[in-house]
């Protein structure tokens, strides 16, 4: 049990270390490891989605689809089937099966929303699929066919995030603004909210902040809540903030500050099999961390300083591996850039790092 | 003579009395008719209505979309009054009125840093003569002048303080500053305190007239001029309580009850009562970070407020006389850093303008395909001064400045007018 480790104890054992790198020449929103574990699918700026084989000494891009337009950013996997659910930022949705190293398009929704669908989330069973966007809607998808099962019209500002409870029949929206509220699959009615408005605020004539991630707890008894406490708008500062919620009262019971505000968000949040938490922040350009923090702990026990920008987090299905999705060093900086004449633009790397291996742990 | 604040309720009262007629009897025109209003819409009073958005908006979220390419961003494009132009998503009600402006896609500006492209952007980046330049401002506000209002040439409105503004004039002079009313407040003290009596006023300004000429005695004539035109513009303003009131909330509505709507709608009564310059400020636009979560706030009330001023001149015939110009000191960089942010990119982006001498539901300029750089004629602010100066009836290329005998052009000397822009 981790929690009769000592902080060392902890940093020693599960402090991540570099592996392999898949570098990509375009902007990644996110990537995540397919439920096998031996592929990668993602998605980014540039209307993407990729698969990748992770089994080789380095990554290797196996297929790619370019059946999305805008962003991708809403990605969800089946967690026992080879299909990926996807969507943009022109709203359509759609589901890619994977097998046999090719993304195979098996259902497409134009229109999904109007806009941009800013998050994705499927219940363990595989029975629900559910999207929210910046058209301020929560919808509820039959995942085998695309199937509308219902809408609901949200009131306040654009939707950022969704994720479900671990019973899979609620689960959670967290908008711009910083509310939060909590949704029953049937009928998508709503079982109240808890507010996170402290991850918002209005800035001259800028809306900054809002809800950047959403977790239930493993156990199903916290909703954890990531973004930032906003100090200005334009270049956005503040401290990373983590609010950690009971779900039974809806309360807040703890606000965890993980680092200086040039770190800006926690963009991800994700919750290890073991025990804790393990948090991406994002901020100034190379200002992002990897924490790793006992539930229940006000410090990390371990901070990986040397990731660049991160935004997303997955956990391998066997609990040795992290795939963490990064911008590279050195993405900002005023006027023209030119490289051999071109203008160039970002890219990113997909960190895949390991924990260290358990006979390591042998104190 | 001045007005008391109980009579400045009735005039209110009257004010609306006049609404309510112009509601049944001037259609459009709605409750903001002032028996004033129809002799200054008669008038051939060159106006100017300059929309600063201070810290650069982004060409790609806005004017000049490129949807689906590597910079693009997350946005939908929307189609416009305007066949077969498209702006972004984000621009819904302006998208509606395109055919009253005249776009430029293909600017191409020197400086990236706010520091130095700021007043070079407002100063017209004229060649180094070794003076300050004036802003856009002071210099409409010499060359036009005050016009019949008695109010100040140049007013800003802007969040923050107020006050007089004087550095932006340049070698021209205090006097030519802009006079800037911060948080929508009247400046202070606009009103003669209620214990202060007419004949009592009387007395303590000749008692300062006195003083003024002492003063004047052993300073340059700038200085007694520009102590004279303030003193001036604040007896005018005490005349003109009215344009402090609040604000009908139904303009508010319209407008948006946002920094920008309100400053907007500021902006339209000064217009309205004669300003012959108005600045209105929107600060915050600098996105080094979450760029596109930024603008998707911004823009809306860029697009409500800026909308919402074009109609209201359109429908009062002031699009004839107001030149309206909507820019920032730069564009937003193509690429997008690690904070999702862009940063400064003076290469290719966009101005808007309308009104007076320009041309209407036009888009001229082009980016290429990624909208990295200017892809036909690039534009520099120094065109654009003499293309504004044109549609204020000004020959830039014959007109100079007199800087105490030192002939001054009022633009830069290589650029001419952007001929496809004017009417």
């Amino acid at each position: 049990m981790i929690a009769d480790l000592t902080p060392e104890q902890l940093k020693a054992r599960y402090e991540p270390k570099p592996a392999k790198v898949a570098a990509i020449q375009r902007q990644l929103h996110a990537a995540q490891f397919t439920p096998p574990g031996t592929r990668l699918i993602g998605g980014g700026y540039d209307s993407l989605v990729r698969l990748w084989d992770i089994t080789a000494e380095e990554p290797v891009e196996v297929a790619t689809s370019d059946s999305h337009q805008g962003w991708v950013q809403g990605l969800a996997l089946h967690p026992t089937e080879q299909l990926a659910y996807t969507a943009d930022s022109f709203g359509r949705l759609q589901c890619l099966g994977y097998a046999d190293d090719k993304l195979e398009l098996k259902w497409q929704m134009d229109d999904a929303h109007d806009g941009w669908i800013r998050s994705l989330a499927i219940n363990k069973d595989a029975s629900t699929l559910v999207s929210v966007g910046r058209d301020k809607t929560v919808r509820n998808w039959n995942p085998a066919d695309g199937t509308l099962r219902s809408t609901r019209s949200v009131e306040g500002a654009d939707l950022y995030q969704c994720a479900f409870h671990p019973d899979g029949k609620r689960f959670a929206s967290g908008d711009a603004h910083g509310s939060v509220k909590l949704w029953s699959v049937d009928q998508l009615a709503a079982l109240g909210e808890c507010d996170a408005s402290e991850l918002f605020s209005v800035v001259r004539l800028q809306d900054v902040g809002g809800v950047h991630t959403l977790l239930f707890s493993l156990d199903g008894k916290q909703l954890y809540v990531g973004g930032t406490r906003p100090k200005n708008g334009g270049n956005v500062q503040g401290e990373p903030l983590l609010l950690v919620f009971d779900l039974e009262t809806k309360q807040l019971v703890e606000t965890i500050e993980l680092g200086p505000a040039s770190d800006v968000y926690v963009q991800h949040i994700q919750e290890h099999v073991d025990g804790f938490l393990i948090a991406a922040t994002s901020g100034n350009p190379n200002q992002g961390k990897l924490h790793l923090l006992r539930r229940g702990d006000k410090e990390p026990f371990s901070t990986t300083t040397n990731l660049s920008n991160c935004h997303h987090i997955s956990i391998h299905s066997s609990g040795d591996r992290l795939a963490i999705t990064t911008t590279s060093p050195g993405s900002n900086g005023n006027g023209r850039p030119l490289k051999d004449g071109n203008y160039v633009g970002n890219h990113s790397r997909v960190q895949l790092l390991a924990f260290p291996q358990p006979e390591a742990d042998s104190e | 003579m001045l007005c008391t604040p109980h009579e400045h309720q009735l005039s209110r009262r009257r004010l609306l009395g006049y609404g309510a007629a112009g509601t049944l009897g001037l259609g459009g025109l709605g409750g903001l008719v002032q028996p004033s209003f129809a002799k200054q819409l008669k008038k051939d009073q060159k106006q100017v209505l300059f929309i600063w958005i201070d810290g650069g908006m982004s060409q790609l979220e806005s004017w000049d979309p490129k949807p689906s390419s590597q910079f693009g961003g997350p946005f939908r494009t929307i189609p416009t009054s305007i066949p077969g132009i498209h702006v972004s998503e984000l621009m819904p009600k302006t998208s509606q009125l395109m055919h009253m402006l005249a776009v430029d896609r293909g600017v191409h500006t020197q400086d990236n840093s706010h520091s130095a492209g700021v007043p070079r952007i407002n100063r017209g980046d004229p060649k180094d003569r070794g003076v300050i330049y004036p802003y856009f401002g002071s210099a409409v506000a010499k060359l036009i002048g005050p016009g019949d209002s008695g109010l100040p040439p140049y007013v800003w409105v802007k969040p923050g303080s107020g006050g007089f503004k004087f550095t932006d004039a340049g070698f021209l002079g205090p006097q030519y500053g802009a006079l800037a009313i911060g948080e929508g407040q009247a400046p202070p003290n606009l009103l003669r305190h209620p214990s202060v009596t007419v004949a009592h006023d009387d007395v303590r300004n000749g008692l300062r007239e006195l003083a003024d000429e002492r003063f004047a005695r052993n300073r340059l004539a700038l200085a007694r001029d520009a102590q004279k035109f303030v003193f001036d513009t604040a007896r005018t303003l005490m005349r003109r309580r009215e344009l402090f009131d609040d604000p009908d909330p139904k303009d508010v509505a319209r407008y948006g009850d946002t920094p920008l709507g309100r400053d907007m709608l500021i902006g339209r009564k000064m217009l309205e009562a004669g300003v012959t310059f108005v600045k209105v400020n929107s600060y915050g636009w600098d996105t080094h970070g979450d760029n596109f979560n930024g603008h998707a706030s911004l823009m809306p009330r860029f697009d409500q407020a800026f909308s919402a001023v074009m109609k209201d001149l359109d429908e009062r015939s002031m699009l004839d006389n107001v030149l309206v110009i909507a820019m920032s000191e730069f564009g937003r960089t193509p690429r997008i850093n690690g904070h999702v942010g862009r940063d400064h990119w003076p290469e290719a982006w966009s101005i808007a303008m309308a009104g007076r001498g320009i041309k209407r539901g036009i888009v001229i300029g082009k980016t290429n395909d990624l909208g990295t750089f200017v892809d036909s004629e690039e534009h520099d602010i120094g065109h654009f001064f003499h293309t504004w100066f044109h549609a204020l009836g000004i020959n830039a290329g014959e007109t100079e400045y007199d800087n105490n005998g030192q002939p001054l052009p009022i633009a830069h000397d290589d650029c001419g007018p952007i001929t496809e822009l004017l009417a």
